[in-house]
């Protein structure tokens, strides 16, 4: 009889390995049903709306931000694919690091990302984000941004045209479509990782030590 | 002219004319503010355009720079001075100009230069710096890069980009392009 009643509330531990193949660990928190075909249901649902309403924190971190008005505005139209400018971060879906990113800056950067609401996208703009690019040696600016905070997309070029940023962007719609975007639990569950990377060049550490994500 | 006799006279120093519109000066570092004042007081330099630093590491110098304007008769002078690299100390010119407080702040945290009497906070454009002054000559910018930030391992092999997108997809190389093949 014991054997039984500890059988019904407990999943074993195939049934465990069974539900982590079928869903993706990531971003899977929102819409969780215990039905495994309602679930992927309410999944496909809830991503198809994310897809077509992408929120982007009107933040510039570089000169990237340039490339953004253009974007935005009549010639190129960005709004036609439902993305569109918030004003603060609990409002923002995506945060986009347009272009170089300096150690007194990333600071603000990881703020701003740990205040962003689940589900988060960051799409890292220019070769600065991805190898440091023309500040290769600089004193005062990163090189690898996907080490101090998750990155979906990156985008290549210097600077990248208002085309390429917007193919980032569908690429990244591709990406919520099939449930593979969206790296916040990545990021708290991986948090003592980053938070050695960032406090090895944030010399004057002044973080609260936890949030209530 | 009137004015470079004018400065031999009053402070024995040795200048000269670039061209129409500029004037360069040379002066120890003691007589720096008191040309500086004379200039606005008298010849109507009211403006300061510019304060730059220049870090002459072999002689063991560093030159600093002070730019000024008269918008009157629209010409500028360039007031060189020198000071000890080892010992670099600079009299204080906020009172004279405002604006030279930020200058200032910044040649003290990217150069190290001291100005006694400067009230200002010590911490300016870097956050919790405390490797050696970045703009000095002897700080190795790409040594520092590489033992703090992480790097991302670049390509091994020395291929043609262009190339290898020709191989992959079958297009042709066009013709005002193929001066730049590598084969």
């Amino acid at each position: 009889m014991s054997n039984k009643i500890n059988t019904i509330g407990i999943p074993t531990e195939e049934e465990i390995k069974k539900a982590q193949i079928d869903f993706s660990p990531r971003c899977t928190s929102a819409g969780r049903v215990n039905d495994k075909e309602t679930q992927k249901m309410v999944e496909y649902i809830l991503n198809f709306a994310r897809k077509h309403s992408l929120f982007v924190l009107a933040y510039g971190t570089g000169c990237g931000a340039i490339e953004i008005p253009a974007t935005m505005t009549s010639r190129y139209d960005a709004e036609r694919f439902g993305i569109r400018g918030a004003a603060t971060p609990r409002q923002a879906d995506v945060l986009l690091i347009t272009g170089y990113l300096s150690t007194k800056t990333l600071k603000r950067v990881i703020r701003v990302y740990e205040q962003m609401q689940d589900p988060k996208y960051v799409i890292a703009f220019g070769s600065c984000t991805i190898n440091g690019g023309m500040y290769f040696d600089s004193y005062n600016t990163i090189k690898a941004l996907d080490r101090y905070i998750p990155v979906d997309v990156y985008i290549a070029g210097c600077m990248p045209r208002p085309e390429s940023v917007i193919k980032g962007f569908i690429k990244l719609q591709e990406l919520i479509k099939d449930g593979n975007a969206g790296n916040g639990e990545c990021y708290r569950d991986n948090l003592d990782w980053y938070r050695t990377n960032q406090q090895k060049i944030i010399k004057n550490w002044d973080f609260p030590d936890k949030y209530n994500w | 002219m009137d004015l470079i006799n004018n400065l031999k006279e009053v402070f024995e120093i040795e200048g000269k004319i670039k061209n129409d519109f500029q004037i360069e000066v040379e002066a120890k570092k003691e007589l720096v503010s008191s040309i500086l004042l004379y200039l606005k007081n008298q010849h109507g330099f009211i403006h300061l355009n510019h304060m730059s630093c220049v870090d002459w590491i072999e002689d063991e110098i560093f030159e600093l720079v002070y730019i000024v304007w008269n918008p009157n008769i629209r010409k500028t002078v360039m007031l060189h001075t020198k000071i000890d690299r080892n010992n670099p100390e600079m009299e204080n010119i906020d009172t004279i100009w405002d604006q030279a407080n930020t200058y200032e702040r910044e040649f003290r945290e990217m150069f190290g230069i001291e100005f006694p009497g400067l009230v200002a906070e010590r911490e300016f454009i870097l956050e919790g710096w405390t490797e050696m002054p970045p703009m000095r000559r002897d700080f190795d910018t790409k040594k520092y890069a590489e033992e703090t930030f992480a790097t991302r391992p670049g390509r091994e092999n020395a291929e043609d980009v262009r190339e290898t997108i020709v191989k992959r997809t079958g297009e042709e190389i066009p013709d005002f392009a193929k001066k730049y093949s590598r084969d």
